[in-house]
């Protein structure tokens, strides 16, 4: 529980920790658009060479950024399979066979045997699964073939490797900035950020500072109540409630007795909440001070500037090619 | 058998800054036969920390735990079962909020034995004789365990607990948020639980008083070390009580300042009780 971090702020003081939480909030929304206007590879190669730049102007460790990437590592790679398996596009770059017969079958049911014993002593599960994967492939194309009853055969067309690096690329740039935006910026700040720059909302009905306070107050909170499901997970499991295994009905049983202190401590930790701010004066819809207002200083007008010249640059691709 | 510490630490990771030392070599050996041992010290000076070793709640950075003849480190085995030795290891956090979620306060209390395997009947009984034992009738038997006091809550959790017949009783501030007389009818259970069943009592607790009156023996931390290991007679005589960020029982502190005002050498000032205490200034008045 405690390796749960959110909104992974990482204290610093490279330029972006510089920049107004409203200047990186707006040039993460604006840069996004600009990668989505490129068209080809080439140029969504040019802009992740320049993101990569940007990251080391801010001084940001790739190693960290790298580490965001790993929740999406599964989408990515199933992103590429299927587009490398459906897509029917373009020239053929690869085919061969696949033989179902009896061997290979036989042969594929001792893989997924050494493939499952193998699971619980590895550290690296995906890494393994993929292994797997390559191994059973192989196991089909070259087992010779008894009895066969099948034949499947594979082919990869350069639509399907140019679609997927495409999307995987694309896919890169945008976690990049979007990582850059949480590891630099403090969850208080962002959400001030997104309240004055959502406060043109409030034309449409929508109340900005409403807003960024119940974002503000689950940041706030999930920490704590973490630390709780922690406790409540530890006072149970003293009297024998066992988290890990135990049958489904049993699991059932034990989830409710997390869930049911949680949500009556949440309950409880709201109303005194409520009680504290009013105490303290706070009232709804009034406007507050703050101790640290928001500036915005000369970094950001150069910031503003590169990701002007990005979006006119991106547009600009987009109408020649 | 019993509980035994070797060389244990134990550190909390911290964001960035690597970690924080919560427990520092401890060592030291609980028996399972009726011991009555208060753990004391500082907020923050580990005593959670401490009572979560001791029934493989969490395992030490350094050093071993034995519970019960089973070998705990930093590692898991996979041959240790873990949860089984919550049954003999019986602990009770400090907020009852923690633990209760039950529609009943009978189902609550059987929520532990039936974990463990025991049959139905056999825990429903069981759970009946741990709520009388803490001091709650039957009618409380099918009230929710939500809409109770503080110290009504406290008391079920406990029973939770007891239901499970542990060897060791481990208790994290049991007395905290209770009045005088709760606080009294509690202590007296546990005397009584380890007099009758010779179950060993652990306990976390402030209030000086109590260990000094029931406790068989006293341990106390102060930064995640274990400072002091003995009975309380040997703990309130030391001249250290202040740096550990403790102080006298009240009977002593009100027999010391006695003895100072009117200058009586002769007087004892260890005392239990307020009887012992009339009766030992009687002796030194008379005297």
């Amino acid at each position: 529980m405690k390796g749960i971090v959110i909104g992974q702020y990482v204290p610093g003081t490279g330029f972006f920790y510089k920049l107004d939480p409203r200047t990186k909030i707006a040039a993460v929304v604006i840069l996004m658009v600009a990668v989505f206007l490129l068209k080809n590879i080439p140029q969504l190669l040019i802009a992740l060479a320049l993101s990569i730049v940007l990251l080391l102007v801010g001084r940001i460790s790739i190693g960290k950024v790298l580490n965001g990437l790993k929740p999406l590592l599964v989408l990515m790679v199933f992103t590429f399979f299927f587009q490398v398996l459906f897509n029917t596009e373009g020239n053929i770059v690869w085919q061969t066979d696949f033989y179902f017969s009896l061997s290979s079958m036989l042969a594929l049911a001792a893989l997924t045997v050494l493939w499952r014993l193998l699971v619980p002593h590895v550290k690296f599960r995906f890494l393994l699964f993929l292994v797997y994967l390559v191994g059973a492939f192989a196991l089909l194309h070259y087992i010779p073939s008894w009895y066969r009853f099948a034949t499947w055969q594979f082919v990869i067309y350069s639509k399907g490797l140019e679609m997927s690096a495409f999307v995987i690329i694309r896919l890169l740039i945008i976690i990049t900035f979007s990582t850059v935006l949480t590891l630099t910026t403090r969850p208080t700040d962002l959400t001030q950020g997104l309240e004055k720059i959502m406060r043109p909302m409030k034309f449409i009905g929508i109340n900005s500072d409403e807003f960024a306070l119940i974002i503000s107050i689950s940041l706030r909170f999930i920490p704590t109540i973490f630390d709780e499901a922690t406790k409540i997970m530890a006072a149970q499991a003293s009297r024998g409630a066992d988290f890990a295994q135990g049958k489904l009905k049993n699991k059932v049983k034990q989830i409710v007795s997390l869930l049911v202190p949680m949500f009556i401590i949440a309950f409880k930790r709201s109303e005194d909440l409520a009680d504290a701010m009013e105490s303290r004066n706070f009232v709804p819809g009034q406007p507050r001070t703050r101790i640290y207002e928001l500036s915005f200083r000369k970094a950001d007008a150069v910031a503003a500037m590169f990701i002007v010249i990005c979006l006119a640059g991106s547009i600009v691709l987009r109408i020649l090619t | 058998m019993g509980i035994e510490f070797r060389h244990v630490s134990y550190n909390y990771a911290k964001m960035n800054t690597g970690f924080f030392q919560a427990l520092h070599d401890i060592s030291m050996d609980i028996s399972d036969k009726g011991e009555f041992i208060c753990l004391v010290g500082q907020t923050g000076s580990g005593k959670s920390t401490l009572v979560q070793h001791m029934n493989a709640l969490i395992f030490p950075s350094e050093g071993q735990v034995v519970i019960e003849g089973n070998v705990i480190t930093s590692k898991r085995n996979k041959k240790t079962d873990y949860n089984s030795l919550r049954k003999h290891v019986g602990l009770v956090f400090q907020f009852p909020e923690y633990q209760l979620f039950e529609e009943t306060v009978e189902k609550d209390i059987m929520f532990g034995p039936l974990n463990f395997k025991v049959p139905a009947k056999e825990a429903a009984a069981s759970a009946k004789e741990a709520l009388r034992q803490v001091g709650l009738d039957e009618s409380y038997l099918e009230r929710s365990p939500l809409n109770l006091s503080g110290g009504e809550k406290k008391r079920v959790s406990i029973a939770g607990i007891l239901a499970l017949d542990p060897d060791v009783l481990v208790l994290d501030e049991p007395t905290s948020g209770l009045d005088p007389a709760g606080k009294r009818h509690l202590m007296e259970l546990f005397s009584e639980i380890r007099e009758n069943t010779g179950k060993t009592i652990v306990l976390i607790t402030h209030d000086m008083d109590l260990v000094y009156q029931y406790a068989s023996r006293v341990l106390v931390l102060n930064s995640g070390e274990l400072v002091f290991d003995g009975t309380p007679d040997a703990l309130f005589r030391r001249k250290d009580l202040s740096e550990n960020h403790l102080d006298y029982p009240g009977v002593v502190k009100i027999l010391k300042a006695v003895k100072e005002k009117f200058g009586l050498s002769e007087m004892d000032v260890y005392k239990k009780t307020p009887d012992e205490a009339a009766r030992e200034i009687k002796r030194v008045m008379s005297s």
